[in-house]
């Protein structure tokens, strides 16, 4: 075992980056099972405090609500038959009618399980393909790096909307305000209007926290004003201890959950919804009971809540690996890796291996303690679904501030935070998806960088980007997939499930 | 007024009062002192600037607090601690970035419109090619590029800055025609390994590591002397070669802050700049601290912004806008 690994995983299993860890996966619990809060909200909670925490403290703050978001979802899915987060939402087709019998309990520990199987599943996947894949990622050049982006882009753009044409716009219109400050290569100075506030850029995080927090806080603040804001459901939950038979019942769901969840998560904007829907659907064509689907069984809460956990550990591979996000999670995990100098991407595993296995083996222990604390305190949790939101509304707003301001020590920041909240609120009222936007602000950049340096480097020949066959292999892979989502749109006409987190 | 506007003026009110009277014990800086770092946070200034403002804090008896405010190769820095109250209470952590972010015209002033407080540190800026090049020495490879003009890539961080300009003197003064691939400072090391370039200049913390690590050869040093971080790699004087093009980092403040004030400044940044953790530091990441008075700091400047400016008129990249 190399040094690395062990310096990793030492690093991992200091008291203080367990406490950090465990605490995220109790806060990613708490935001993840509330409807109106997402991952990313809970995220957005911590980020001011990843500035000043130490960068291992950070991480595991940050993966533990990963985790502990993915599960908490499935908590008021089956209980309320409101999903908290976007990718537990087929968790609440059989875990609603199970826990409308009275078995809550036993649901909850169903998806409790699963979950933990598929995360720690992805985990091994981390574990074992990211050093090999950053290995092969060390050899890509520009022109690969440029049509690696370029495939991230347009599969995000793809997956993340209904409608195709309206995830490519999202995309454009991000691409459009990345170009704003400095040119990369050259330093000039555009869009900027003289102004040095502007010269700097939009930050990426300082967009995230106006698109998807702000859109919430109006919605729920709405939901409150006509008294609709809070949930009375009988939190009731009864014993929440596995039983055997049901353990036996999850083997197959659970083992498709976990690859498919796996996979999804590698490619970049599938994410938990659709890899959860997907193992459903497959589960159920293989299962011997399909009659029983949709009435409350095991399986059909075994696959989609495996398949959602087991999509936190793929993500992370290309955001490790490559430094390419594939949901608006990894992209804040990158800012606040960013922030301490910590560059994710092929030289990570070279240049600072101990840390990038920190980073898997917290991921790791943020699957143990998202078992641990999820069995032991679900009957607490629960309790909190019944919180009034009037009281926790204004501390996120007052914290969105307080984040968006924290970040460049700017207050600029916090006027260009609102700005894109108003651009949130249109977006979604024209059901355009706003994470095809959000990642071409962070792939943007990237995308350009390498565009000029491949050319810098071919003197202006764009035969460049088709002489390589990684590139090749992924403009080609870019292609089909904007040809597929247009087909496929056509053919099926059904709308496809839309993730966000 | 909102019950959440109350709430938010009670926070910043009590905060504004607990930083304001914390114990000045400085006679002639009263309170906390802004350390404004050019780059963004976690690169090799905002490290080595974070620790300085550290030690500098301890000396001082005041809170020296690091802030990032990058953009623009340094300028967006420049520009905020130029037009700064000149009360010693703003600094700019400055570094070779003061004379190409000038030079370039990102900003319509020179280095002068700032006063300074001295030189900390300075490192050599390698260039280095991949440990299986075939090139073993500075020699060979000025002889294969002279061979093959317009064939070989080298590596900097951007266009226009310290290690782009290093490379055009280098390129410059073994007589070879290269192309300068902008990396940036992410993929700069990468571009190197994948073999996309065939060398870099690189800061020496920016490379000591892949070098000790036996990934990449430092053939030569544009530089006067010999290192003692690395004392194997030969010069370019040494070797017959007229490059020498310095990566420095020092202190500046706001034109007309009193003499008093900036001696205090200079006081506390030599101590601090000696201080046991600063020094185990440098030793462990490449650069050398040499604190410099601010008239030995001052010829420096100008010899150096000489050099940038002939470097860049050779690149067509001069584009100073003073006014």
């Amino acid at each position: 075992m190399s040094p690395d690994v062990v310096a990793g995983f030492a690093g991992a299993s200091l008291p203080g980056s367990l406490v950090a860890t465990a605490l995220g996966v109790a806060l990613g619990l708490i935001v993840g099972m509330i409807p109106g809060m997402t991952i990313s909200t809970g995220i957005i909670v911590v980020l001011p405090l990843t500035f000043v925490l130490d960068p291992t403290l950070s991480i595991a703050l940050l993966l533990g609500i990963y985790v502990g978001g993915m599960t908490g979802g499935s908590f008021s899915a089956t209980l309320l038959n409101i999903p908290g987060t976007p990718s537990a939402s087929a968790t609440a087709m059989d875990g609603y009618p199970m826990a409308h019998r009275g078995e809550g309990g036993r649901a909850l520990s169903v998806a409790i399980i699963a979950s933990f199987v598929g995360g720690f599943f992805s985990f091994l996947c981390l574990y074992f393909i990211a050093p090999a894949l950053a290995d092969v990622a060390l050899r890509f050049r520009a022109p690969d790096l440029f049509s690696v982006v370029f495939f991230g882009l347009t599969v995000i753009c793809t997956f993340a909307a209904r409608s195709p044409v309206k995830g490519l716009l999202s995309a454009v219109i991000g691409l459009v305000i990345v170009t704003i400050g400095q040119d990369p290569v050259m330093g000039t100075a555009r869009f900027t209007f003289g102004n040095a506030d502007l010269l700097a850029g939009v930050h990426f995080l300082t967009a995230l926290i106006g698109l998807f927090a702000v859109p919430q806080l109006v919605d729920n603040m709405i939901a409150i004003a006509r008294g609709q804001g809070d949930t009375r459901a009988s939190t009731r939950v009864g014993s929440v201890l596995p039983k055997m038979a049901d353990l036996k019942a999850m083997r197959l769901p659970a083992a498709i959950g976990s690859v498919t969840g796996a996979f999804l998560g590698i490619l970049p904007g599938a994410g938990g919804p659709i890899a959860a829907f997907i193992s459903y659907d497959y589960t159920k064509r293989f299962s011997r009971n399909k009659d029983q689907f949709g009435k409350g069984c095991v399986e059909g809460i075994a696959a989609p809540e495996s398949a959602n956990n087991a999509v936190t550990g793929g993500a992370l591979i290309p955001m490790m690996t490559l430094g390419i996000p594939g949901d608006p999670v990894t992209a804040i995990l990158i800012g606040a890796l960013l922030v301490h100098g910590l560059a994710p991407g092929p030289l990570l595993f070279m240049e600072r291996g101990d840390f990038a296995y920190t980073v898997i083996f917290s991921f790791m222990w943020a699957n143990f303690f998202n078992l641990a604390i999820a069995l032991a305190g679900v009957r607490l949790l629960v309790k909190l679904l019944a919180a009034p939101k009037a009281l926790l509304m204004p501390t996120i707003a007052l914290l969105c501030v307080i984040g968006s301001y924290a970040l460049r020590n700017s207050f600029f920041d916090v006027w260009v935070m609102l700005g894109f909240g108003l651009l949130g609120i249109a977006m979604r009222h024209l059901d355009m998806p706003v994470v095809p936007l959000l990642l071409a602000l962070v792939l943007g950049r990237q995308l350009e960088e390498h565009m000029r340096v491949a050319l810098t480097g071919s003197s202006g020949d764009v035969m460049v980007f088709f002489q390589s066959p990684f590139s090749v292999l992924f403009l080609s892979l870019s292609v089909i997939s904007i040809v597929w989502s247009f087909v496929s749109e056509r053919r099926s006409g059904r709308p496809r499930p839309a993730p966000s987190s | 007024m909102k019950p959440i506007t109350r709430i938010i003026r009670g926070i910043v009110a009590v905060a504004a009062t607990a930083v304001l009277s914390l114990p000045a014990a400085a006679q002639t800086i009263q309170g906390p002192i802004e350390f404004v770092i050019p780059f963004g946070a976690g690169g090799g200034a905002d490290i080595e600037g974070r620790l300085l403002a550290e030690e500098m804090s301890k000396v001082l008896g005041v809170p020296v607090v690091p802030v990032n405010k990058p953009g623009a190769g340094g300028a967006v820095t420049y520009t905020y601690v130029k037009n700064a109250k000149p009360d010693g209470r703003t600094i700019a952590w400055n570094s070779t970035s003061i004379l190409t972010t000038t030079n370039i015209g990102n900003v319509p002033f020179e280095h002068s419109a700032l006063d300074h407080i001295g030189q900390v540190e300075y490192q050599p800026m390698p260039f280095a090619v991949r440990a299986d090049a075939p090139w073993k020495t500075m020699k060979d490879f000025a002889a294969d590029c002279q061979k093959h003009p317009g064939k070989y890539k080298i590596a900097n961080s951007t266009t226009g800055s310290a290690t782009h300009l290093a490379a055009i003197a280098v390129a410059n003064a073994i007589g070879c025609d290269v192309i300068h691939l902008p990396a940036g400072i992410k993929r700069r090391n990468a571009t190197v390994l994948s073999g996309e370039a065939d060398a870099m200049i690189a800061p020496l913390t920016g490379a000591i590591k892949l070098a000790k690590a036996g990934k990449i050869r430092l053939l030569a040093i544009p530089s006067p002397k010999r290192n003692p971080v690395i004392p194997d790699v030969p010069t370019m004087k040494e070797l017959g070669y007229d490059a020498d093009i310095l990566l420095f980092r020092g202190l500046s403040v706001p034109k007309g802050t009193p003499s008093a004030t900036k001696a205090k400044l200079a006081d506390a940044m030599t101590k601090a700049a000696h201080s046991k953790a600063f020094m185990d530091f440098a030793a462990k990441n490449g650069f050398t601290v040499e604190t410099l008075s601010v008239d030995d700091f001052e010829k420096v400047l100008q010899a150096e912004d000489a050099k940038v400016k002939d470097i860049m008129k050779t690149a067509g990249l001069y584009h100073s806008k003073k006014k």
